[in-house]
């Protein structure tokens, strides 16, 4: 039978690195071999291999459910649209603000009022809604319509895209979120004076991209005001804004 | 030493096929793909940074920086070199060891009641590695001296480095060092004799 000394240093070094019995400086130092040295790396991995199946006498044990939420909040899912337009991908904050509901919670300081303030306050979108200027040329059927979303004291929260093409609105923050969870975000259009009309609950879970179905979309142009409310889950139970108006803002001509 | 937990089925012979199919469509940026990997692999991973780090609250964050770590990495995982559970397993272990190694000491129990081998059978059985790979592993384990397949268990089921677990069974670390070195080579030759 072969003896640790019959072992290559590297060998014997592979081997106390896979069993985890180096402590921390050494581990760094053979952590550094295992970039640079492939033939190291080959001998880790062969131990790894080795010890491997004796991680089936470890009991499993079910992590809480706090644990994925955490890590789907972390993790943000690029858009996955590629007809829409994908607003400034480089000015997405590393962590997922998408799934962050504070975002769309926003500055929600004031109610329907304020908010209404507020619409008038940024129908012209200032200079730094730098997502409009990723938004492609070309669009296939009708015009693509960009609006950027501020909260009730003004502050933009949010850049909204939509793709006539695609169906699909998609979304870019403008702010960084605070953090809090709870209910949904509801996505409204205003056209003129008639009341807001539902393009339904906007999905956390699926993406920087909300698609609506189309026959809500009819006749939506230049002007109508994009609204995001907190509704219960599912939406809204009487079809109009029951939470506070979150972010608000109209589309314009990209 | 106890046999390992008896199974009632055996794990699907696409098991490790399926998970790297997950891994391949989360390196695409398929959340969906991504969640359902965690599902059929986070309780294995969790048990394993649990041995490790028992404090539930940093043992969960370790958890979650040990998937982000997979999100990002799903695309440099190579089916040639690793199992996707051995991989992403190799990760938990590494990042929990990391996690103990940056702290102080912690108190460890004896290699007696650390050897032990846990009788529930895990419930992910999809991701185990083969069955008979454990059995085999464990069966060249059981060829050794009970003294030394415990301390192979102690330093990799706890994370402990040979120092800790020199001073924890009151042996000169060179003498633990022989001991754990002489069982995993005696390991490896038996295995290799087995396959």
């Amino acid at each position: 039978m072969s003896t640790p000394d019959d072992m290559s240093p590297d060998d014997l070094l592979a081997m106390d690195y896979a069993l985890g019995a180096l402590g921390r400086a050494e581990r760094k130092a053979a952590e550094v071999r295992l970039r640079s040295d492939p033939g190291f790396r080959a001998l880790v991995e062969g131990w790894q291999a080795t010890l491997a199946p004796l991680d089936d006498e470890v009991a499993a044990v079910a992590p809480p459910p706090a644990v994925w939420a955490a890590i789907a909040a972390e993790i943000t899912p690029p858009p996955r649209v590629a007809a829409a337009p994908a607003p400034a991908p480089q000015q997405l904050p590393a962590r997922g603000w998408w799934h962050n509901l504070a975002l769309w919670r926003g500055l929600a300081v004031g109610g329907p009022v304020a908010a209404a303030l507020a619409v008038v306050a940024i129908s012209t979108p200032g200079g730094e809604v730098a997502p409009q200027a990723s938004v492609p040329a070309a669009a296939p059927a009708g015009d693509r319509l960009v609006a950027t979303l501020a909260g009730a004291d003004g502050k933009p929260l949010l850049a909204a895209a939509y793709d006539p093409a695609s169906g699909a609105v998609a979304f870019a923050p403008v702010a960084a979120p605070d953090g809090e969870a709870g209910k949904v975000p509801e996505l409204w259009v205003i056209e003129g004076k008639n009341p807001p009309r539902s393009l339904g609950v906007i999905d956390i879970s699926r993406g920087q991209t909300h698609s609506i179905p189309r026959e809500r979309l009819q006749g939506l142009k230049a002007g109508a005001v994009l609204a995001i409310s907190i509704e219960p889950i599912g939406g809204s139970p009487t079809g109009a804004p029951t939470g506070p108006v979150v972010a608000t803002g109209a589309l314009t001509a990209a | 030493m106890k046999a390992p937990p008896a199974h009632g089925a055996p794990p699907p012979s696409d098991g490790a096929q399926a998970l790297a199919a997950l891994l391949a469509r989360a390196a695409g940026g398929d959340a969906q793909a991504f969640q359902d990997f965690y599902a059929r692999t986070s309780a294995k991973l969790f048990g394993i940074i649990v041995r490790i780090l028992p404090d539930s609250g940093e043992a969960e964050d370790v958890l979650q920086e040990v998937y982000v770590t997979v999100w990002r990495k799903a695309a440099e995982f190579d089916a040639l070199r690793a199992s996707p559970i051995t991989w992403a397993a190799t990760i938990a272990r590494n990042r929990a060891i990391d996690r103990l190694r940056a702290r102080a000491v912690r108190p460890a129990a004896p290699v007696d009641e650390a050897h032990d081998v846990a009788d529930d059978a895990p419930d992910a059985e999809a991701l185990m590695a083969s069955q008979q790979d454990a059995a085999l592993v464990a069966g060249a384990l059981a060829g050794l001296e009970p003294r030394q397949a415990a301390a192979i268990r102690a330093c990799y089921f706890e994370g402990l480095t040979y120092e800790a677990l020199a001073a924890r069974e009151g042996v000169p670390v060179g003498t633990l060092k022989s001991w754990v070195r002489r069982g995993l080579i005696k390991m490896r030759e038996g295995l290799e004799g087995a396959a």
